[in-house]
C-alpha cells in the first residue's frame, strides 16, 4: 500500500525529499569538513608544532638555559633553534639611490640546518633548504659587467646568505628569484620560493610575507638586540626511548627561570585547529537550523499529502482498519522518504565540503589548509559525519512527520464523505488544519499520545542540538534562541496579518484578494513566514555583524589615528629617529614611548604559577580569561604623563615633580579586576631575570579602540631604570608620504620595523570578509530551505489556487488580475517574513556584538533594506515558479474534471 | 442574439481525437429560454462552456450581437464573461474559503462596482439567504449553495444566464426552488436563459429544446 501511495503523491514527496536533503547536506558538508580538518591536523601535529616538544621564549636563552638544552642534546634529543620576528626588508636595486628602495614588512624566520625536524619544507627550486639558505659564494657574485659599474655591497670575501621567500613578497616588491634583499645590516640573495612550511604558526593574521633565512644570516642582520621582539623556538625531537610527558615536566621545571612556555605536540592545540573546530561547530548549528526549517516543509508536505488521502483513510477506516495501522503505514513511508532524502543530502554534503575549503582558502594568508595537506577526499574519517547526517535526517523526519500523522486518529469517516460536495476544500477538515496557530492544537495536548509525542519531539530537538553543538550550554542556548525566534515570528506574523486586514481596505481587487488569501485557514502563511524569517534572520545577522565589525575597525578610526607604528627603536637611535621624523614630516616632537617586556612574577608576595596545560579543562570562558591575565606577557612603559584617552578611576596619577621612594604602578581596570589588584597591592614583575616590585597607586580605564599605544601597566618614572627597553613611535603622515617615509626610515634604521595601520586594518577586513563569505555560504542553506518550505506550502495549496483561479476566470477575471493577486500575496508574505527577519537579525547581531565582542551595535539600514528587498524578491520568484502554470489553465478543462 | 456556426470541438485522447461537438450551428435570439438536452457525453456542457468563452473551440464561430468571441484576446474575453455572461455550474463551484457574501461579491468587485458588499447582500436576500451571509460553502446545504451560485451568476445583471444542470445535484424540492428562481430572473429582467438538463419536466418549461447526440444536433424543437 505504501508504495502505491508514494507513486501518487510525488509532488509532496519531492518537497519532502528536498527539504531533508538540503538540511542533511548542510550538516554533512560541515561535518565532513570538520573531520578532514581534524584528521589533517592530527596527522600533522608534530609537523605543525615543529617537534615533539617546543620550548618558546621571547628572548635569547640565558647561558644556564642554553646549558639545559645542551644537557638534553647529550641525551640524544635533537634540537633545532628557530627565531621568528617581524622585520623590514628593502629591495636592492643598483639603479636607485639608497633611500628610494622598495620596502616591505615581513615575517622573518631564521632556522638551523636540521630544520625542519618533522614534515618537509616545499621550496622551489627543489633543492635542499640548507643549500638555498647558505648558497655557495659564487652565486652571490654579480655578473662582471654589472659589478664593474655598480660596486656590490657583497664582496668576494663576505659570506653569502640566501633567503627563501613567499611568492607574495616577490609580487609586492616587484622582485624575482636571483634579486637581492637587505634585511637589517645584511644582504640576502633570494634563492627560492616557499610553497609549504610545516610549522608556520596557524595565524589567520599575518603581518607580512614569510622570509626564511639561516641563523647565521639572522646574526648578520644585527636585528637581535636585548629588547627586540622575537619569538625564540627551540624544537625538540625526542627519541622513542624517552617518555615525552616526564620530559615535558622536567624541561618546564628546569627552564622556569627563563619564563619559557614548553608544550608537546599532543597538547599544543594549534590555533588553526581550534579556530576551524569552532567555525565548524557554529556552521554546524546553522546547518541544523536549515534542517529544522526544512522540517517545517516536511511537516507541511505530510499534511498536504494527508489531506489528499483523507478519502482513502476514511475508506480504510470504514472497512475496519485501525488508526495505528494507518499511522504506522504512513510513518514507514515517511521514514523511507527521509532515508532517501538523507542519502541525497549526503551527496549534497560531499559537494559542499568541496566548496567550503575553497571559500575559506583566501581567509588564511599562509594557505593553512594546504599546509596541513588538507584534502576533501573521503576517507574512513568521513564515515562518522555521513552516518551522523543520515541519523540527523531520519530523526528530523520522524520528529516532523509524527505530529501531523497523529491527526489520522481523529479522522471520522462520515465527516470525510460529507465533505465530498465541497471539493477543493482541503482546509475544511478540522484536525488537519494548518499546523500553526489553531487553538485546537493546544487543546489536543490533553490527548496523552500527543503529549507524549510532543515530549519526544522536544527531547529529540534538544538532543540533536546539543549533539551538533558539542556542548550542553551552546546547544541549549542555540535552541533557546531558535525557539524565541520561532515564537516571535509566529506571534508577530499573526498580528501583522491581522493588522494588515484591519487597517487596509485596498480598492484593488487583486490586493484585497491577496490579503484574504494570506489568512485563510490552511494557507500555511505563518509556517512559511517562520521558515523564511529564520533564514533571513541568520543571513542578515551575518551581514550586519560583518558590517559592524568592519565599521568598528575601519570607519570609526579617529581622524588623528596614527599612520605608522615604528617598533624596536633602540635607545641610542631615539634622538636620530626623532630628527628624521622631524625632517620628513615637520612633526617637532614625535611621540616615542619606551617599552619594557615583562611577566608577572608575584602578586602581593604570592608567586604566580604558570599552568601551561590549564587551557585544557577550562571550558569556562571567564576562567580562561583570568588565566590569560596571569600568564600573558606584559609590555610596560614608564612616564610622567597620563596617556590620552585614559581616565583614572581609582587612586591618583603621580603629580608633577613627585619623588618616588618605591616604584608605583598604574593598572588597567579589567586587568586589575582579573588579577585581584587594588590600590596598595604589590605587583612583582620579572624583566629578563631581574624583578621589580611596584605598588599599585592608581587604576585606569583605557579606550582600547583609540589606535594609540595602550598599556595594562604603567610604572612611575625611574622605576625601570637599567632595564633593557626599546621605543615605539606613532607617526601620522599624509597618504602620499607613507611610502617615502617608510623607505627613508628603513634605509637609515634597518632594524626599525614599520607597521602600517591601514594595511593591518585592511587585512583584518579581508579576513572578516572571507569568514563572512564562508558563513553566508552555509546560511544560504537556511534561506534555500525557507524558499523550499514556501514552495512546499504552495504545492500544498496548488490545487485550491488552480480551482479558484479558474472560477475567478469564469466570473470574468483576467489572467493579469490573478497574477497580480498572487504577486501581491507573495510580496506581502515576503515583506512580513523579511521585516520580522531583519528585526530579529538586528536583535541577534546586537546580542552577539554586546555579549561576545563587547562592541556597540549600530543600525545598518543598508544591509537591512537589502535583506528585506531580497526576501521579497525571493518570495516572488518562488511564488512565480510555483504558480505560473496555473495561470495558463483554461477554465472548462479544469472544471470538467470536477 | 447568440449565433453559433459550424462549431467543432475535438480533444486529443491517446492516439485518437475525441469529437465532442461536430459542426453545430444554432442561433439563439435575445430573451429566449432554451433547454439543451441529450445523453451523457453528447457535448451539452461543452457547448455551454464554449458560449461562455471558457475554452477555445477547434473550429467554427460564436458571435454575440455580431461580435466574434472565439478569437477574442484574453482580456476582452474576461470582460465579455464579466459583462455578458452569468454561469451556473452543476457542482456550484463556490470558492470554498470565501463566505456566501464574499462569493457573491467577487463578480461585482471584478466589475469594479462601488458598493459590492451591499449589492451582494441584497442579492442573497432576494434568493432567501439573508441569514446565511457569513457562512462558508461547506456550512450550507446543496440547495443553499446553488442559490448562492445563482445570486453570484446574476450579480452583474448579465443579459445571458448559462446554467449547466443547475438541479443535477439537488433533490426535487430544492431543485424546484432553484428553477423558480431562474425563471423569475428571466421573467423580471428579460435575461436570455440557456440551460443544460436531463430533467424532462424542466426542459418542458423552456420555449425551445435543442437535443444533442454524439456532438450533433439531433432535434431543435420550438414550443409555445
Amino acid at each position: 500500500m505504501a508504495w502505491r501511495e508514494t507513486r501518487a503523491a510525488w509532488r509532496h514527496f519531492i518537497y519532502f525529499l528536498t527539504c531533508i536533503a538540503l538540511g542533511v547536506g548542510a550538516v554533512v558538508g560541515i561535518g565532513l569538513f570538520a573531520a578532514n580538518v581534524e584528521r589533517a591536523v592530527t596527522r600533522e601535529a608534530r609537523g605543525l608544532l615543529g617537534g615533539d616538544l617546543e620550548v618558546r621564549v621571547s628572548h635569547r636563552l640565558s647561558d644556564s638555559g642554553q646549558a639545559v638544552l645542551q644537557s638534553l642534546a647529550d641525551r640524544g634529543i635533537v634540537i633545532s633553534h628557530a627565531s621568528e620576528l617581524v622585520a623590514m626588508t628593502a629591495a636592492i636595486d643598483d639603479r636607485q639611490a639608497g633611500s628610494n628602495r622598495v620596502t616591505q614588512l615581513v615575517e622573518l624566520k631564521a632556522v638551523e640546518s636540521n630544520y625542519p625536524l618533522y614534515g618537509t619544507v616545499h621550496v622551489e627550486p627543489s633543492q635542499p633548504l640548507t643549500d638555498l639558505l647558505m648558497p655557495s659564494t659564487n652565486l652571490c657574485r654579480l655578473p662582471s659587467n654589472s659589478h664593474a659599474l655598480h660596486p656590490s655591497p657583497i664582496t668576494l670575501h663576505a659570506p653569502c646568505y640566501g633567503a627563501v621567500v613567499q611568492k607574495s613578497l616577490l609580487i609586492r616588491m616587484g622582485l624575482s628569484v636571483g634579486n637581492r634583499l637587505k634585511i637589517g645590516q645584511a644582504t640576502f640573495l633570494i634563492t627560492g620560493i616557499i610553497r609549504k612550511e610545516p610549522d608556520r604558526m596557524a595565524n589567520m593574521f599575518s603581518l607580512g610575507p614569510r622570509v626564511l633565512i639561516s641563523q647565521q644570516g639572522l646574526t648578520a642582520t644585527g636585528l637581535i638586540k636585548p629588547e627586540s621582539r622575537v619569538r625564540e623556538r627551540h624544537l625538540l625531537k625526542v627519541p622513542s626511548s624517552v617518555e615525552l610527558q616526564p620530559l615535558l615536566y622536567e624541561v618546564r621545571g628546569r627552564l622556569a627561570a627563563e619564563s619559557a612556555r614548553v608544550s608537546s605536540y599532543r597538547e599544543a592545540q594549534p590555533q588553526l585547529k581550534q579556530f576551524l573546530d569552532q567555525l565548524a561547530r557554529y556552521l554546524g548549528l546553522i546547518g541544523l537550523t536549515a534542517l529544522f526549517v526544512g522540517g517545517i516543509g516536511v511537516s507541511m508536505s505530510v499534511q498536504a499529502f494527508l489531506r489528499e488521502k483523507l478519502s482513502s483513510i476514511a475508506i480504510l477506516k470504514t472497512f475496519g482498519a485501525e488508526s495505528h495501522t494507518i499511522v504506522f503505514t504512513y510513518l514507514g513511508q515517511g521514514i523511507g522518504l527521509g532515508l532517501i532524502g538523507s542519502l541525497a543530502g549526503v551527496a549534497v554534503g560531499v559537494g559542499l565540503q568541496w566548496v567550503l575549503p575553497t571559500a575559506l582558502a583566501g581567509l588564511l594568508d599562509s594557505n593553512l589548509l594546504e599546509q596541513v595537506e588538507f584534502s576533501s577526499s573521503l576517507s574512513r574519517a568521513s564515515v562518522l559525519p555521513i552516518l551522523k547526517g543520515i541519523g540527523v535526517g531520519l530523526f528530523t523526519t520522524l520528529l516532523f512527520t509524527l505530529w501531523p500523522l497523529l491527526s489520522i486518529r481523529h479522522v471520522r469517516p462520515a465527516q470525510i464523505f460529507r465533505r465530498d460536495i465541497a471539493t477543493g476544500g482541503e482546509d475544511t477538515v478540522g484536525p488537519l488544519r494548518g499546523r500553526w496557530g489553531t487553538l485546537r492544537r493546544w487543546r489536543s495536548l490533553e490527548d496523552r499520545t500527543r503529549l507524549m509525542t510532543a515530549t519526544v519531539i522536544a527531547t529529540g530537538l534538544v538532543s540533536l542540538s546539543i549533539w551538533q553543538a558539542g556542548s550542553w550550554r551552546i546547544g541549549l542556548l542555540f535552541l533557546g534562541a531558535l525557539a524565541v525566534a520561532v515564537l516571535l515570528l509566529l506571534i508577530v506574523a499573526h498580528a501583522l496579518i491581522k493588522v494588515i486586514r484591519l487597517v487596509s481596505l485596498p480598492r484593488a481587487v487583486s490586493v484585497r484578494h491577496a490579503i484574504s488569501n494570506l489568512q485563510r485557514p490552511g494557507s500555511q502563511t505563518t509556517g512559511v513566514i517562520v521558515a523564511i524569517g529564520i533564514g533571513v534572520m541568520v543571513i542578515v545577522a551575518v551581514g550586519v555583524l560583518e558590517r559592524s565589525l568592519i565599521r568598528q575597525i575601519g570607519e570609526n578610526r579617529p581622524t588623528d589615528a596614527p599612520t605608522f607604528f615604528f617598533i624596536d627603536i633602540q635607545p641610542d637611535q631615539a634622538s636620530g629617529f626623532s630628527r628624521l621624523i622631524h625632517q620628513q614630516t615637520g612633526d617637532l616632537s614625535p611621540e616615542l614611548t619606551p617599552l619594557v617586556r615583562s611577566r608577572l612574577h608575584a602578586i602581593n608576595g604570592q608567586p604566580v604559577k604558570v599552568e601551561e596545560d590549564s587551557d585544557k579543562d577550562h571550558e569556562k570562558k571567564d576562567e580562561k580569561r583570568k588565566t590569560w591575565y596571569f600568564t600573558r606577557e606584559y609590555v610596560l612603559t614608564f612616564g610622567k604623563q597620563l596617556p590620552q584617552n585614559n581616565i583614572v578611576t581609582k587612586g591618583a596619577w603621580w603629580k608633577p615633580g613627585q619623588t618616588f621612594s618605591k616604584p608605583l604602578v598604574s593598572v588597567e581596570e579589567e586587568a586589575a579586576k582579573n588579577l585581584g589588584l587594588d590600590i596598595g597591592s604589590t605587583v612583582e614583575l620579572e624583566i629578563q631575570g631581574a624583578t621589580v616590585t611596584a605598588e599599585v597607586s592608581s587604576i585606569r580605564k583605557v579606550d582600547w579602540g583609540n589606535f594609540s599605544t595602550n598599556f595594562y601597566m604603567i610604572l612611575s618614572p625611574g622605576s625601570l631604570d637599567g632595564a633593557p627597553f626599546t621605543y615605539v613611535a606613532t607617526v601620522r603622515v599624509a597618504p602620499e608620504q607613507e611610502v617615502p617615509l617608510q623607505q627613508v626610515v628603513v634605509a637609515m634604521f634597518p632594524n626599525v620595523t614599520a607597521i602600517n595601520i591601514g594595511d593591518v586594518l585592511d587585512s583584518f577586513a579581508r579576513i572578516l570578509d572571507r569568514l563572512s563569505l564562508a558563513i553566508r555560504a552555509v546560511a544560504l542553506f537556511c534561506v534555500l530551505a525557507g524558499g523550499l518550505v514556501m514552495a512546499a506550502a504552495l504545492a500544498a495549496t496548488r490545487y485550491r489556487r488552480l480551482y479558484e483561479s479558474v472560477i475567478l476566470k469564469a466570473l470574468g477575471a483576467t489572467r493579469g488580475l490573478i497574477a497580480r493577486s498572487f504577486a501581491a500575496e507573495f510580496a506581502l508574505m515576503g515583506a512580513v517574513a523579511g521585516l520580522i527577519g531583519i528585526v530579529l537579525a538586528s536583535t541577534l547581531s546586537w546580542a552577539v556584538l554586546h555579549y561576545i565582542f563587547d562592541l556597540p551595535w549600530s543600525l545598518q539600514p543598508k544591509v537591512l533594506a537589502t535583506g528585506l528587498a531580497l526576501t521579497i524578491i525571493l518570495t516572488l520568484i518562488v511564488g512565480f515558479l510555483s504558480t505560473f502554470r496555473i495561470l495558463g489553465q483554461r477554465p472548462l478543462a479544469v472544471l470538467r474534471h470536477e | 442574439m447568440i449565433a453559433i456556426h459550424h462549431l467543432t470541438m475535438r480533444l486529443a485522447g491517446g492516439r485518437h481525437h475525441i469529437t465532442i461537438l461536430d459542426d453545430v450551428t444554432i442561433e439563439i435570439p435575445e430573451k429566449q429560454r432554451v433547454a439543451v438536452v441529450g445523453p451523457s457525453g453528447s457535448g451539452k456542457s461543452t457547448l455551454l462552456g464554449l458560449i461562455a468563452g471558457l475554452d477555445q473551440p477547434t473550429s467554427g464561430s460564436i458571435k454575440l450581437d455580431g461580435v466574434e468571441i472565439t478569437t477574442m484576446p484574453e482580456s476582452a474575453l474576461a470582460r465579455y464573461r464579466r459583462e455578458k455572461i452569468g454561469y451556473i455550474f452543476q457542482s456550484f463551484h463556490l470558492i470554498p474559503t470565501l463566505t456566501a457574501l464574499e462569493n457573491v461579491s467577487v463578480p461585482l468587485e471584478l466589475a469594479g462596482a462601488a458598493n459590492a458588499s451591499d449589492r451582494a447582500t441584497d442579492l442573497l436576500k432576494a434568493v432567501g439567504l439573508n441569514d446565511r451571509l457569513d457562512h462558508y460553502p461547506v456550512q450550507l446545504s446543496g440547495g443553499e449553495q446553488q442559490r448562492v451560485a445563482v445570486a453570484r451568476a446574476f450579480a452583474c445583471r448579465p443579459p445571458i444566464l448559462l446554467a449547466d444542470e443547475p438541479t443535477g445535484n439537488l433533490d426535487s424540492v430544492t431543485g424546484r426552488q432553484v428553477i423558480d428562481l431562474l425563471l423569475s430572473l428571466h421573467r423580471d429582467h428579460g435575461t436570455t436563459l440557456v440551460l443544460v438538463t436531463h430533467d424532462q419536466e424542466l426542459a418542458s418549461q423552456m420555449e425551445r429544446i435543442v437535443s444533442l447526440r454524439d456532438g450533433r444536433i439531433e432535434a431543435d424543437e420550438r414550443r409555445g
